[in-house]
């Protein structure tokens, strides 16, 4: 018996492996490309700038910022992705086509123009208005603005993740469910949320990560309150505006450390292949 | 226990037509077809998989059409077994009985149960990625008996396999539903497989029933010429009753491309242009001239052929003969002893009418 997990390599000739080096060639050239930046931002950075930046307590307020509104808006993306991947998937409707075309469109919005967008609808519009001030769900300069504005712009990401992964999931084993004594919901939750985990999981980071590195729609949106509504990429933003470029890239190395360790973490603890 | 009455089914350009059904309590029924001809739509049908357009499926007295799958309370293996590869074998097969949520020491019970029925407890605890085809096979049958519903409904179950296991399970499969007196509804493209298990068979063709009966009935008395070849039949002469039937009820036929002028003898009162079918195992080849009174007695039942080819296909050899008409025989090696094996060698092929079975106007 075969291990099913065990990878297979066929025999192959020299031009096999030679298409083998070109794709590590490839794999090599870009995964040190982004290693040499990093190391060049690192070089660039001078102790100085380090002490300033691990002794500021807006530095930690900013990161602190960053860190859960992020992850509060990849939630709030998976918890879209999965009904709407789910639906996108299995259901056909009219004008199926056109849905999935609004819904990809923040992947191409510009980030400033997502920021003038909602500041349009909620200042402008009497539906934007009525819900910031009737309500009283108020986005602009406010911290639910920075959830609002990281959602918009990394949603998309999670669901189209999710609708991939609802896509591969075989049919014929929720129809095995359906006679096994489910109906569509249990179908859903004991075959193919399971098997679409992955890609579920995929979408959150990718919609994480967006929000993470975020800062564009935010300065329009909610501003760069300092303790409030700054977040560590509009830090990084300001201070390299002002001219503290040593500054600056020691800011965008705990970023990019954070997510090294997020995205390592995760894949960790999670096995997953992603 | 089953009954179909007048389904509709409509996907695409394909539809299931007027289909009328009917499988008796605890009988094994295969439907067979080529690919395309809708059994699996049908069987999905049954499921509740997919909404038919009109008509009635009644299951156990109670009509389903509307029904939700579950609600229908049918095993179901699909085909290539579906099993959740998320899952390990014991939860595989446990999963419906979780879903009725039945207690823990229940569950491992009736698991228990079917895990020996079925000789798999050496598979418990596995990955079903781990599985060989035949063991995901009696996993999937498992996982559906397990539910102890009495109407089973397979999808090509032994498909994948090799000859061997295909055999060997398909003997298990009737023996479990006689044990356990089951109605099974079994589709398959394979005549041998269903030989093996069913009790009566229907031909499928572009959505529409071509024959129902038992394996016997579709092998010896095709309703068609559809049904002839996909029952293997090769031997299918074009042929034109000549003069009214005689006293013993059997006509004279001409048969060949033109009708040649080959005489033959059919059972039955035929007119016009029909048809006559022989099997290639019922054809009886004469190497030597026989005698005046024995040709005297069957002239008309016999065609003078030369020898196309001889080919050996380890069970039987394969006679491709030319002449007035072409015709295929398939005898076992005692029988083709002492027949010629070389190309042009002449032939004598006797067709008793017994052994011939006319379609067309009778």
């Amino acid at each position: 018996m075969v291990k099913a997990s065990r990878p297979t390599t066929a025999v192959c000739s020299w031009q096999g492996r030679l298409f083998a080096a070109g794709g590590f060639f490839f794999v090599a050239l870009f995964t040190l490309f982004i290693a040499a930046l990093i190391v060049a931002d690192a070089l660039y950075v001078d102790a100085a700038a380090v002490r300033k930046v691990l002794s500021s307590s807006y530095v930690l307020d900013a990161l602190w910022l960053s860190v859960w509104t992020s992850l509060a808006s990849a939630a709030l993306g998976v918890l879209f992705a999965v009904p709407v991947g789910y639906s996108l998937s299995r259901f056909h409707f009219p004008g199926r086509v056109v849905v999935d075309s609004i819904i990809d469109l923040p992947i191409v919005f510009p980030p400033l123009v997502v920021g003038l967008t909602l500041l349009v609808f909620f200042s402008q519009t009497g539906l934007g208005r009525w819900i910031q001030d009737d309500l009283g769900i108020e986005f602009i300069f406010q911290r639910k603005g920075v959830i609002l504005c990281q959602f918009v712009v990394s949603a998309s990401l999670a669901i189209r993740s999710a609708r991939t992964a609802f896509d591969d999931v075989d049919r014929r084993l929720e129809n095995v469910a359906l006679t096994l004594g489910c109906g569509r919901m249990g179908a859903f939750w004991h075959v193919s949320l399971p098997l679409a985990r992955n890609g579920i999981a995929a979408g959150a980071i990718l919609a994480w990560a967006r929000s993470f590195g975020l800062f564009g729609p935010l300065l329009i949106l909610v501003g760069s309150f300092r303790g409030r509504t700054e977040v560590l990429a509009t830090t990084v933003f300001l201070e390299q505006a002002v001219g503290h470029v040593e500054v600056a890239l020691a800011l965008g190395l705990l970023m990019i450390l954070v997510a090294l360790v997020a995205l390592t973490v995760i894949r960790l603890l999670g096995g997953l292949r992603l | 226990m089953i009954d179909v009455k007048q389904v509709n089914y409509g996907v695409g350009q394909f539809a299931l037509q007027q289909v009328d059904l009917h499988v008796g309590e605890g009988e094994y029924f295969v439907l067979l077809g080529p690919p395309g001809s809708g059994k699996t739509v049908l069987l999905e049908c049954l499921c509740g998989l997919r909404r038919i357009d009109s008509g009635r499926i009644v299951l156990g007295g109670r009509d389903v059409a509307q029904l939700e799958p579950r609600q229908r309370q049918i095993a179901y293996v699909p085909q290539d077994y579906a099993l959740f590869p998320h899952r390990s074998v014991d939860s595989n097969i446990a999963f419906g009985l979780r879903r009725q949520r039945l207690d823990k020491a229940e569950v491992k019970r009736r698991v228990d149960e079917v895990v020996e029925m079925l000789g798999i407890g050496s598979l418990l605890g596995r990955s079903v990625a781990a599985l060989s085809g035949g063991e995901k096979q009696r996993v999937a049958l498992a996982r559906a008996l397990v539910l102890r519903r009495k109407v089973l409904l397979l999808d090509e179950p032994v498909c994948a396999l090799d000859e061997a296991i295909r055999q060997e399970i398909c003997s298990q499969l009737r023996s479990l539903q006689r044990r356990l007196g089951l109605t099974a509804v079994h589709v398959s493209h394979n005549l041998e497989e269903a030989f093996l298990v069913a009790d009566r068979a229907a031909v499928l063709r572009d959505g529409r029933l071509q024959q129902v009966g038992t394996m016997s009935d579709l092998l010896r008395r095709p309703a068609n010429e559809f049904v002839a070849r996909f029952m293997r039949c090769e031997n299918i002469l074009p042929a034109r009753a000549i003069g009214p039937a005689d006293m013993e009820g059997q006509t004279t036929v001409a048969v060949g491309e033109g009708n040649a002028g080959v005489r033959l003898r059919v059972i039955g009162r035929c007119k016009g242009e029909l048809r006559v079918i022989v099997r290639p195992e019922n054809l009886r080849l004469l190497s030597t001239r026989p005698s005046a009174q024995w040709l005297a007695e069957h002239g008309e039942s016999t065609i003078r052929l030369r020898l196309a080819a001889r080919k050996d296909c380890g069970s039987y050899l394969r006679f491709e003969m030319t002449g007035p008409v072409r015709l295929t025989a398939h005898l076992s090696h005692s029988a083709a002893d002492g027949l010629p094996a070389d190309e042009g060698a002449e032939l004598l092929a006797w067709l008793p009418p017994e052994d011939l079975h006319v379609l067309g106007s009778q």
